[in-house]
């Protein structure tokens, strides 16, 4: 466990965020309407809790980011391979793809309502449609980086088309998956949470703009703060997977011809 | 990786559009609200004469730049502090690590609680997000200045703020400025997510007015102008990184590094 983290710094930096907190709680007032202390954010999720309103938000706002990260890894994947691989794919869809890059994702949302309407379809949907760019990108990076000189052996021990892909180009793009993977995770969140304050559909955004039209702002705050855990959370679990994923199959050397 | 060539990629481009306008011409893709391209190209008409759009992309723009620049200042000071000094960063890395991965979408209800609709609410969303990719690079740069160049600061007895602008700071702004670069890029999209669920301005509100009025072909046409800004801005950065520091950035440095 310890050498999957062996970049975390040392937990006294944690320090500052502590001082804060406990600052913040000691300099305002139990009814401040702007900046409630961190005490009161706890009655206000266990409130939402004994409503039975929390863990089907997480539930729900969880399952769509896993299920829509998962579909992008892999219709990324694929279709990253294919791009990178094939060099006349690759020159026609470059312009596309280019665009494509500079387009900010959330734009995507409004055309997956008006397109999908108001749908969990449509919410994992547009979860994959915006984490797949990364994905594919990456993809599209890693194969094309592969020397020619990896691609004349294949060519020289007749692989077939299978075993070129299963032996040479996927490993190879592997590293690459995993940075395209690492930049997908924070956004399918952010995409997530977007679709729910947009559209209203159950999951913890729509409960943050509830909490915000309400006025709660405690309540406003201690969802921050599961969203807060949550984004940790999430990337400290894909590092690790990284991790183990990169020590069961380590980066081979590149050959340069 | 050679050069993608252009005139292919353009060929591409208008095969895609070819291949979408046939689909919904012949009714292969009956979606209600998808437009044909030539529609859209129609939108693009409407875009020009019936709506405000140039105060759009202005307000846009102003949210972007001003959050940006606030969040680059910050970025790089602390940045800067957190690469000089070992124990500043002993003693706050571990913060940063926890703020970081905070969303900055879940900021927008609590920015909207604060600051109403207002410029000031999307600067609220676009600078916490915005600050990170400045800070982590700044920082890392700072803490990569070959311990060489280190001595020679003390040897030449530079005064710290002399040995900040004369040393560290060229040595780690090739590092800083693709910081700077992600987070233009972060300070559009946020502005565009905080104008879409909050402030009522701007492209970002555009697009949910268009979305909401049924008007596809405007919508598509907003889309496809907030995507051409993206570039532009992009385009923008690439291009004053090169002038600020002529032969340091190749095309592959700050320009293919995903978003």
């Amino acid at each position: 466990m310890k050498a999957l983290l062996q970049d975390w710094p040392p937990l006294r930096g944690l320090l500052p965020l502590i001082g804060v907190l406990a600052l913040w709680q000691l300099a305002a007032g139990e009814q401040s309407p702007n900046f409630p202390p961190p005490s009161s954010w706890y009655p206000a999720v266990a409130g939402l809790a004994a409503r039975g309103l929390l863990a089907p938000a997480v539930a729900a706002t969880l399952s769509t980011f896993i299920l829509g990260l998962a579909l992008a890894t892999v219709v990324g994947f694929a279709l990253g391979l294919l791009i990178g691989a094939v060099e006349s794919v690759r020159r026609w869809s470059s312009m596309l793809l280019e665009y494509l890059r500079a387009l900010p994702p959330p734009v995507l949302v409004p055309i997956a309502v008006l397109l999908v309407g108001y749908t969990e379809t449509m919410k994992v949907a547009v979860v994959t449609l915006t984490a797949l760019w990364p994905v594919l990108l990456n993809t599209v990076a890693g194969v094309a980086e592969i020397p020619d000189l990896m691609m004349d052996v294949a060519r020289s021990l007749h692989l077939t088309w299978r075993e070129r892909l299963l032996k040479i180009v996927v490993p190879a793009a592997l590293p690459a998956l995993l940075l395209g993977i690492r930049n997908a995770v924070p956004l399918a969140l952010v995409i997530t949470l977007l679709v729910e304050m947009l559209t209203g559909l159950p999951g913890i955004g729509k409960l943050m703009i509830l909490g915000q039209r309400n006025f709660s702002s405690p309540q406003v705050f201690a969802l921050l703060a599961i969203v807060g855990v949550l984004g940790f959370v999430l990337n400290l679990v894909f590092l690790i997977a990284e991790n183990l994923v990169l020590r069961r199959w380590p980066p081979r050397p590149v050959i340069h011809g | 990786m050679r050069r993608p060539a252009s005139i292919e990629g353009l060929g591409g481009v208008l095969l895609f559009l070819a291949v979408w306008e046939l689909c919904v011409r012949s009714d292969w893709l009956a979606y209600q609200f998808l437009p044909s391209p030539s529609a859209v190209a129609l939108g693009f008409k409407d875009l020009l004469l019936t709506r405000p759009l140039a105060e759009e992309i202005l307000h846009t723009l102003t949210a972007v730049f001003l959050g940006w620049l606030i969040a680059a200042a910050v970025g790089v000071s602390m940045g800067l502090a957190l690469g000089l000094s070992a124990g500043a960063r002993r003693y706050t890395l571990a913060t940063i690590e926890v703020l970081r991965t905070l969303p900055g979408i879940a900021f927008v209800p609590l920015a909207l609680l604060l600051f109403g609709f207002s410029l000031r609410m999307e600067l609220a969303v676009i600078i916490f997000p915005a600050l990170w990719p400045v800070l982590v690079n700044t920082f890392a740069g700072v803490a990569a200045v070959p311990e060489r160049l280190r001595d020679v600061a003390t040897v030449l007895r530079l005064a710290p703020l002399d040995a900040v602008a004369k040393v560290y700071l060229p040595a780690a702004a090739p590092s800083i400025l693709v910081g700077l670069r992600l987070s233009l890029t972060l300070a559009l999209v946020l502005a565009v997510i905080a104008e879409m669920l909050g402030n009522p301005e701007g492209l970002g509100y555009a697009v949910t007015r268009e979305q909401q009025g049924l008007n596809p072909e405007l919508m598509f046409a907003y889309v496809i102008t907030i995507g051409f800004l993206g570039i532009a801005l992009n385009a923008a950065i690439v291009g004053a990184a090169r002038l600020a520091l002529p032969g340091r950035f190749g095309p592959a440095e700050l320009g293919t590094s995903p978003g």
